[in-house]
C-alpha cells in the first residue's frame, strides 16, 4: 500500500523554508481561471442580450450579493465583493480537485483546500477583517461584548471567539480532506482484492468513486456557501455590535 | 498476543466506535433538521426555496462535526498508528 494522506511536492524556499508547492501551484492556476472566466464574462456584458453564461453568473452574484448587503446592512455595503469573491474563489478550488492532473503527473492538482495550510489563512483573513472592521466602527467598545451577559463569563465567550476561527477552518478543511481520503479509502481496499466466497468485493467497490465524486460536488458547493454565509454573519456580528 | 496486535486492534476498536459515535449523533441532527423542514414547508409551501436555502446550510454546519471526527479518525488508524502497515507486518511474521 503506497498511498499517503497529506502527501505533497514541496520547494524549499530561501526564507520561510518548505512550502507546499502543489498547493501553491494549484492556487495560481485556479486563480487565473476565475479571473479569465470573470474577464471574459464581463466584458460581454453590455451586449444587448443575455447569454446563457451571463444568466448563470448573475444568477450567483445576485445570490451572495443579496445574502451579504441583506443581512450587512448599508454600513457593510463596501464588503459585497469581497464575499462574492470569496464565494467564488473556495468554490472553484473546492471542484479543482475533481480534475485529474495529478494523476497525469502535472506538478499541481487535488484540492488547494484539502490543505490546512490554505484554509487556516483564509479563516484569518476573515477574522482579522472582522475586528479591524469592528475596531473601525465601534472602537474599543467592541470588546465589551466578550463581559456581556454577565463579567463571570468573560473566559467562556474568549474560548467562543477563539473557536470561531478554528471551527471556520476546520470545517472546510476536513469537509474536503475527507472527500479526497474515501478515495484512498477505495482504492486500498481495491488494492487488496477482498473476495467473500463468490462475492469479489475489490471488484463490486470500484464504482464507488463515482458516487463519492457526486458526494464531493455537492459538499464543495455546500460548504463554499456555508464559509462565505457564515463570514458575513461574523462581519455583521463585529459591524452591529451596538443594536 | 503481541504488543503491536494489541495496539491495531484496540485503534480499531477505538476507530469503530468514533464512527458509530459520529454517525449516530450526525443522523439524528440531520434528521430532526430535515423533519423540520418538510413541516415548515407543509405550514407554507410558498416560503420553500427560503426554508430549503436555510435548511442546506443548517446541515452544512451541522456536518462539519462528523466530517471533523472521520478525519481524525482517519489521522489516528493511518498516520498516528499506520494499523494497514502493522495488519501487512503481523500477517507476514504469523506465515
Amino acid at each position: 500500500m503506497h498511498e499517503q494522506i497529506g502527501e505533497h511536492l514541496t520547494w524549499t524556499l530561501p526564507i520561510v523554508g518548505v512550502v507546499h508547492s502543489d498547493t501553491i501551484v494549484t492556487t495560481w492556476v485556479v486563480m487565473a481561471v476565475t479571473l479569465v472566466f470573470f474577464a471574459i464574462v464581463g466584458k460581454s456584458y453590455r451586449s444587448a442580450y443575455q447569454t446563457r453564461r451571463q444568466a448563470v453568473v448573475e444568477g450567483v452574484v445576485n445570490y451572495i450579493a443579496d445574502l451579504s448587503a441583506g443581512t450587512l446592512g448599508r454600513k457593510g455595503e463596501p464588503f459585497v465583493p469581497f464575499f462574492i469573491a470569496l464565494f467564488v474563489f473556495i468554490f472553484a478550488m473546492n471542484q479543482f480537485g475533481m480534475l485529474p492532473f495529478k494523476a497525469l503527473g502535472l506538478p499541481f492538482g487535488g484540492s488547494p483546500t484539502a490543505d490546512i495550510n490554505t484554509v487556516v489563512p483564509l479563516a484569518l483573513i476573515i477574522f482579522v477583517m472582522c475586528w479591524a472592521v469592528g475596531f473601525k466602527h465601534n472602537g474599543i467598545r467592541q470588546f465589551a461584548h466578550l463581559a456581556k451577559p454577565s463579567p463571570f463569563l468573560l473566559l467562556i465567550n474568549i474560548i467562543e471567539e477563539v473557536a470561531r476561527p478554528v471551527t471556520l477552518a476546520a470545517r472546510l478543511f476536513f469537509n474536503i480532506f475527507v472527500g479526497e481520503l474515501l478515495f484512498i479509502v477505495v482504492a486500498s481496499i481495491v488494492q487488496a482484492k477482498v473476495a467473500i466466497g463468490f462475492f469479489n468485493l475489490s471488484l463490486a467497490v470500484t464504482f464507488v468513486p463515482f458516487l463519492i465524486q457526486f458526494f464531493n460536488l455537492f459538499v464543495g458547493t455546500v460548504q463554499a456557501f456555508v464559509f462565505t454565509l457564515l463570514a458575513i454573519v461574523y462581519l455583521s456580528l463585529a459591524i452591529g455590535e451596538d443594536h | 498476543m503481541s504488543s503491536e496486535a494489541l495496539v491495531a486492534g484496540l485503534t480499531l476498536l477505538s476507530f469503530g466506535i468514533i464512527i458509530a459515535a459520529v454517525a449516530f449523533g450526525s443522523a439524528i441532527g440531520d434528521g430532526i433538521v430535515a423533519s423540520k423542514a418538510v413541516e415548515a414547508i407543509a405550514r407554507q409551501p410558498e416560503a420553500r426555496p427560503n426554508i430549503l436555502t436555510f435548511m442546506f446550510m443548517g446541515i452544512g454546519v451541522l456536518e462539519a462535526f462528523p466530517i471533523i471526527g472521520l478525519g481524525l479518525a482517519f489521522y489516528l488508524l493511518l498516520v498516528v498508528v499506520k494499523v494497514p502497515d502493522m495488519i501487512a507486518h503481523l500477517t507476514v511474521v504469523a506465515k
